[in-house]
């Protein structure tokens, strides 16, 4: 080959092979292992204030493809220039470890050698700011903890308009933390947005419209401002689809939500109505001091969890399970012990046992009032009650709340096996059905109320439980659902589970589905007339139990 | 004593003395009077003054509870709504009539930032037409709801739970600062009632006087009705509605009736207490003070009027001495009193005067 005119196609053919190999192979190789011009790198640092600026700016163009090494030298020159312990003698780049040291090592080979002249470079205001936002590149690229790569971002977030994609890209597929990765994504969305290249622009318009929530749909509607709006026809047509897609998917999102929280609170309220219910359709006892039974059930759950962070910190996140048995138990006695002291006397008069469950209440909220304090109750949130999974556009699903709408399927289920399946429940529904024949039969109809109040109570106490992750705990907590519960049992009809399920999806689904239209109150005051007018067809309520009085 | 009212009240006819027969009634009337007439020769410090007139319109809302409760069998656990309607209305036409007079806009008004009362205020500083109107609006939404209700026959603890659900409602609206009717900090800052500057001692012993003179009025007047052959439809309502329906009775109509002159009384014992108080807010709407109306009634003794005005002095009385002396104990007392009473004493604390040594629970007769 020594010969080009002798060059054969032989060789051509060979010779264009070997190009389409070497092509190959290099686009094969990863992008990041594009080696840097080390020894050019350090001149512009150590050169005029247009080199550090030129030096500086090339790596956070070239960031996104820079091997690991090469960053980390960058990184090392960077922080020495920044801090002033770089020195530019003619033999070569200097680093010292403190400014002013008498040697240092040597910038390309990392020998130790003296140096005489230890000035520094001085950095402008201008080529301090290029010189920050490549360390910020370094430090994103290769911080060894999500902290550090953070700082770094927020380094180059100030200067977005410079960062190219390929760097922001790069970083967010390296990023091991979610949060962090999302905020980089956001950033590179936000980057392109602003883009000068309208096709990227326009790239960006569809990446933002295909993951929809209400920032995006924010951020597409401050385009609307740009200047490109109303010259580009194309980039006009790209945003108002993706503001149309954006749209759609918040108003679905948002529809899910509300759904999603009428059901927890329908969930929430079923539970408090469930026990009211129960002893109701048995004892035609209205219990006023329901509510004040959640509140014990919250407070047992708080004793448990201190119990647990005194004698097993280790498993303080089971604390939450461990509570149910010991909320059903704690309640459903103090419930029997109402029972068995007071309204066992009251059975022939309903009006005064309610208002000896009301006198109950009020003496259980002072108690607690002077025995634990009127604050509420600090809880530690275990992580499957934190939290939650954005599931589509703005629609998140919260762990806390799904837990308390599984705690009421649970709670549905369980109640239903009792009732349904068991010789207590058995005794409990022929009571309720016709109490005089019931006893004629010799069932001890005395000890079947105090166990169904039990019951009842106990559920009261699930409650409670079910509520800590979402309510805040204090003494005077059961007051605020002790209306709404009424007027689930009312709807339903005494003593039919069914009734009080159904009502309770209804109840909380109204509160929920007006309450955006036309505010809380008005909610509230809607569904009483609703469940008013409703009683006036069926003064029994939806699922009326045929019994005989 | 109650030979010596009858005495004297001989020429009055037969109406009169059959209503005074009942001799706790007569007392009390007797009393009432002998209170207001003492206050005008001797009155004693104003704030003594001020706790009696307040007693006497308590009185006012348990007499009208009673009379739903007590002979018709209706516990209402709404009748806050009535009282507050009444106490409401009263408020406005005092701020009316003090913006009126003085010309200065109420604090709540110039908190909302409005130039003028809203529209609906128009004509409420004039005392009479504010008077009709409470009583009028308290009678409506009394009607609306007692027709809806009674039609339907909801009974017992349903209408219990739906009438506290009623009042509960009306707390959240009340709540609401843009109703123009002072939202969550209520009406306050009463400057004159019929032109005479509140909070001087005569105002205060009038006011008493007044709640002294109405509370034996009404006494009187419930007392002729529970007495007339419409009481006895209403004794009969209660032990047995159906058989009363079955012969031929609307009791439909007897319950809408009384219902919403018990509340009308209730805005009638609103209207007395809050120029006494000089404020009014959402609070008065609580559910847990309407319940609390019954606890009077039922403390003092269900279903005898005389009964209901001594369980709202007293426990009134008790309150007003406890919750200064002990506030934390207050509430104990008050629950402890109710059991006692719903356990032992099932006719309330006049069951103290013609006491039983076996109590309906150990098998002794109601």
């Amino acid at each position: 080959m020594a010969d080009p005119g002798r060059r054969s196609p032989k060789v051509l053919l060979a010779l264009s092979a070997l190009l389409t190999f070497w092509c190959l192979a290099v686009c094969a190789v990863p992008a990041s292992a594009a080696p840097l011009d080390r020894a050019r790198f350090t001149a512009d640092l150590c050169g005029d204030a247009a080199g550090q600026v030129r030096g500086a700016e090339s790596l956070v163009q070239a960031g996104g493809d820079l091997a690991a090494d090469d960053l980390a030298y960058a990184g090392r020159l960077l922080g020495a220039l920044a801090e002033r312990r770089l020195a530019c003698p003619a033999e070569g780049a200097v680093l010292f470890d403190r400014p002013g040291a008498p040697e240092g090592r040597d910038a390309l080979t990392g020998a130790v050698r003296p140096v005489a002249e230890t000035r520094a470079p001085v950095l402008g205001l201008r080529q301090r700011a290029a010189v920050e936002t490549a360390r910020g590149t370094v430090a994103l690229l290769t911080g060894p903890d999500p902290a550090s790569r953070a700082a770094g971002l927020s380094v180059l977030e100030r200067r977005i308009a410079t960062v190219p994609a390929a760097l922001l890209d790069r970083a967010r597929d390296a990023e091991t933390d979610a949060s962090l990765k999302g905020t980089i994504a956001g950033l590179a969305q936000a980057a392109a947005l602003s883009s000068p290249d309208p096709a990227r622009r326009r790239a960006a318009i569809a990446a933002v419209a295909a993951s929809p929530s209400g920032t995006a749909a924010a951020r597409l509607e401050a385009l609307k401002g740009d200047p490109a709006y109303a010259s580009d026809p194309a980039f006009r047509a790209a945003l108002d689809a993706g503001l149309a897609q954006v749209g759609r998917a918040v108003a679905v999102g948002n529809a899910l939500a509300i759904l999603y929280n009428g059901l927890s609170f329908a969930s929430i309220l079923f539970m408090a109505a469930a026990g009211l219910a129960i002893i109701f359709g048995l004892m035609g006892v209205i219990n006023l001091a329901q509510g004040e039974f959640i509140m014990l059930g919250a407070y047992a759950t708080y004793g448990v969890q201190e119990a647990f962070r005194r004698f097993a910190p280790a498993q303080l996140d089971l604390y939450l399970f461990a509570a149910i048995p010991v909320a059903f138990l704690a309640v459903a006695l103090v419930g029997i012990a109402v029972e068995a002291l007071i309204l066992r006397h009251l059975y022939k008069r309903p009006l005064m046992s309610l208002l000896a469950t009301w006198a109950v209440s009020l003496f259980l909220v002072n108690l607690v009032r002077v025995g634990v304090g009127t604050q509420n109750l600090q809880f530690t949130m275990p992580a499957y009650v934190s939290g939650g999974i954005p599931l589509y556009a703005d629609f998140v699903i919260t762990w806390n709340r799904l837990f308390a709408i599984g705690f009421a399927a649970a709670t549905l289920a369980l109640t239903l096996l009792i009732l349904r399946r068991t010789p207590l429940g058995l005794d409990i529904r022929a009571v309720t059905q016709n109490r005089d024949m019931a006893a004629c039969l010799g069932l001890p109809t005395r000890r079947i109320d105090r166990l169904a109040f039990g019951l009842g109570s106990g559920l009261a106490g699930l409650a409670g439980v079910a509520l800590c992750p979402i309510y805040s705990v204090n003494p005077g907590m059961g007051s605020g659902f002790i209306v709404d519960s009424f007027m689930v049992v009312v709807l339903g009809g005494v003593g039919s589970l069914a009734g009080t399920l159904v009502a309770a999806l209804g109840v909380g689904g109204a509160n929920v589905l007006i309450e955006p239209i036309s505010g809380a109150v008005a909610a509230k005051v809607i569904v009483l007339v609703g469940i008013i007018l409703f009683l006036q067809r069926r003064p029994e309520g939806l699922f009326a139990v045929r019994r005989r009085r | 004593m109650s030979g010596a009212v009858q005495t004297a009240l001989a020429p009055l006819g037969g109406p009169a003395r059959r209503a005074l027969r009942d001799p706790l009634v007569a007392g009390l009337v007797g009393l009432c009077l002998a209170a207001a007439a003492a206050l005008l020769v001797a009155p004693p410090a104003p704030f003594l003054v001020n706790v009696l007139g307040q007693l006497a319109a308590f009185a006012i809302l348990a007499v009208a509870l009673d009379l739903v409760w007590g002979y018709l069998g209706i516990l209402s656990l709404g009748h806050g709504l009535f009282f507050a309607i009444g106490g409401y209305v009263c408020a406005m036409h005092l701020l009316a009539h003090g913006a009126a007079v003085t010309g200065v806009l109420p604090d709540f008004v110039q908190f909302m930032g409005w130039k003028s009362l809203p529209a609906y205020w128009f004509g409420l500083d004039h005392a009479p037409y504010a008077f009709v109107l409470a009583l009028a609006v308290a009678g409506l939404v009394a009607f609306v709801f007692g027709l809806a209700s009674f039609r339907s026959r909801v009974n017992g603890v349903y209408f219990s739970i739906i009438s506290q659900a009623l009042v509960y409602v009306a707390m959240l609206l009340m709540y609401r600062n843009d109703t123009g009717l002072g939202g969550n900090n209520g009406m306050t800052g009463f400057p004159l009632l019929f032109g005479w500057p509140m909070g001087s001692p005569g105002v205060v012993t009038g006011l008493a006087v007044a709640a002294l003179v109405t509370l034996a009025a009404v006494l009187t007047g419930t007392r002729l009705l529970v007495g007339s052959a419409i009481g006895r439809r209403m004794l009969a309502c209660r032990d047995d509605e159906t058989r009363l329906r079955t012969l031929g009775y609307s009791t439909t109509r007897l319950k809408l009736g009384i219902w919403c002159l018990s509340a009308m009384i209730a805005a009638l014992a609103g209207i007395l207490y809050v120029p006494q108080v000089g404020i009014i807010n959402p609070r008065v709407l609580a559910p847990d003070l309407s319940i609390e109306i019954a606890v009077w009634v039922a403390i003092g003794g269900l279903g005898r009027l005389g009964g209901a005005v001594i369980g709202a002095v007293l426990v009134n009385g008790l309150k007003f001495w406890l919750s200064a002396a002990m506030p934390d104990a207050w509430p104990f007392i008050l629950s402890g009193l109710v059991l006692l009473v719903v356990l032992v004493l099932p006719n309330g604390l006049l069951d103290l005067v013609s006491w039983r040594p076996r109590p309906t629970w150990l098998g002794g007769q109601r």
